[in-house]
């Protein structure tokens, strides 16, 4: 994402990096499957550290840590957050259960 | 959340310089805060000491995971990759003290997963830093555009940009994989600034606190005579060291001088920020304008390696004409000479080289830099001490 402006920015054409398409691993798929595991907890961490603020925001106004360690959900509230716990994990580890076996090349399966 | 107090550890001497950092921590804070511009609008998130703290909470979580994730790769993965180095040493049967050539080394670990994933996380690491640094900028262009703007004109401290500058090729490579290295990116500065405060992981200081440029220009020499009334930092990127340096000497007339214009447009906005008088110019370090024999104090931090060999030979040249004899030039940068090496360290070189973009790093190494700066009218000071412990020894004094 790059600015277009017609203000001066002191700025003169770069000489890119070619490091996207370096190969660290033997297959470009990998590498790039990497930069997402990297990426992706480089957001989780955020939002983990946002809710550290909001937990020390809440213990200044009377919400304590132990009152949120020891919260009860209400049934309602339990059975949403199974149903999101479900989806989360589908989300995020059900690929673990692909069940890979045919080789790119070949075409589709008799039927 | 990688805390200061981890970073320094637990010994006596880290708990003194982490209770003198918390006193200048402090000051600076109160100066910062004062200073007529530091309105809301500039600071958004307030200050952390030397530091405008960054635009968002999120973007401030995004740096320190990279910088988590800098300190856990220095460990876990990098002892991970020190293990496959000795295996596939012991497998060729080669004694890892053998010198080697980067050419060697690069056929030598082609193929091992754990050197070649660690050298992959550590470059993804690198890159998130810089993605998210300079999304937020540029997300936000107007107003830090403005900044730099309301900035441009007013002191103290002066700002010359050049926008005419002939930018040669060699300085527009992106150095660290930096996006628009020092000088295609309008907010090159800043996203240089964040995204270098985790390269200073260690107990050498906190770069965003300005300690490790602070004691590095407090351990600069000074000339025999004790006149110092002109100083100039070649290839100051942001300025820190300058800042320091004026600091140090605030009666001083002091220069900053670097090919990026966005560099030192911020270079001189933070400067003010710190209600330091520094000068900065967009010039180049070769052909820097100056009269001769201006300067009592001549130097440069860690820029060397970011040029070719030919250009570090002007430079020492256009440095030779610009200090008065007898004045001091000291230029840091790491310790040079030697085109083979032990089999690790030849990799971490020419990785950094290759893939972190390091373009003229080899070419550095190639050439002996104190050599090369006795040979143009200074003489070397014996048993001098270093101004940046573990980097090379450059005290010189213009014949």
């Amino acid at each position: 994402m790059g600015t277009e402006t017609n203000r001066p920015t002191y700025t003169v054409e770069a000489i890119p990096s070619d490091i996207t398409n370096a190969v660290f691993l033997g297959n470009p798929a990998l590498d790039n499957v990497v930069s997402c595991i990297i990426a992706m907890s480089a957001e989780m961490w955020a939002s983990k550290r946002r809710m550290k603020v909001l937990e020390s925001l809440l213990a200044k106004k009377g919400v304590t840590q132990d009152m949120i360690e020891g919260y009860i959900p209400t049934a309602d509230e339990s059975a949403a957050w199974e149903k999101e716990r479900d989806r989360f994990i589908s989300l995020a580890m059900g690929p673990l259960a692909n069940d890979g076996f045919r080789n790119i090349a070949t075409g589709f399966p008799q039927r | 959340m990688i805390g200061r107090r981890q970073l320094f550890g637990a010994t006596a001497g880290a708990l003194v310089l982490s209770q003198t950092l918390r006193t200048e921590v402090a000051e600076a804070a109160a100066k910062m805060q004062a200073f007529p511009g530091s309105k809301k609008s500039y600071l958004p998130r307030g200050v952390d000491g030397r530091l405008a703290r960054l635009g968002t909470l999120d973007l401030e979580s995004q740096q320190d995971f990279t910088l988590g994730f800098r300190l856990m790769h220095g460990k876990e993965l990098r002892k991970a990759s020190a293990a496959a180095f000795e295996r596939v040493l012991e497998r060729e049967e080669i004694d890892p003290l053998t010198p080697l050539t980067h050419e060697q080394v690069r056929r030598l670990v082609e193929t091992e997963p754990a050197i070649n994933l660690a050298s992959k996380a550590w470059l993804a690491n690198q890159q998130v830093t810089w993605k998210t640094l300079r999304d937020h900028f540029h997300s936000k262009a107007d107003f830090y555009l403005s900044e730099m703007e309301a900035a441009d004109k007013s002191g103290p401290g002066v700002l010359e940009l050049a926008p005419d500058l002939d930018i040669p090729a060699y300085a527009r490579h992106e150095i660290h994989i930096q996006p628009g290295g020092y000088v295609g990116d309008p907010f090159a500065g800043h996203i240089y600034h964040y995204g270098t405060n985790s390269f200073y992981i260690s107990v050498i200081g906190h770069n965003e606190q300005d300690q490790v440029h602070k004691a590095t220009a407090s351990r600069l020499p000074t000339p025999e005579d004790g006149k110092v009334k002109r100083i100039l930092d070649m290839g100051c990127g942001i300025g820190q060291i300058t800042v320091a340096l004026k600091e140090r000497f605030p009666d001083a007339e002091v220069w900053g001088i670097d090919v990026g214009g966005p560099m030192v447009r911020y270079a001189h906005m933070r400067s003010r920020r710190l209600g330091v008088a520094t000068n900065f110019a967009q010039r180049l370090a070769e052909s820097s304008g100056f009269p001769d024999n201006y300067f009592d104090i001549v130097t440069s931090y860690i820029a060397h390696h970011e040029m070719p060999a030919e250009v570090t030979r002007n430079v020492i040249a256009e440095a030779q004409r610009v200090t008065r004899p007898g004045g001091v030039y000291y230029p840091v940068d790491f310790n040079s000479g030697g085109i083979k090496l032990p089999a690790r360290q030849m990799y971490s070189r020419w990785y950094d080289h290759r893939w972190n973009n390091e373009v003229w790093s080899l070419e550095y190494h190639s050439i002996n830099f104190t050599d090369e700066i006795a040979r143009r009218g200074f003489s070397v000071v014996k048993n001098a001490k270093p101004a940046l412990p573990g980097f090379g020894v450059r005290h010189t004094v213009r014949v």
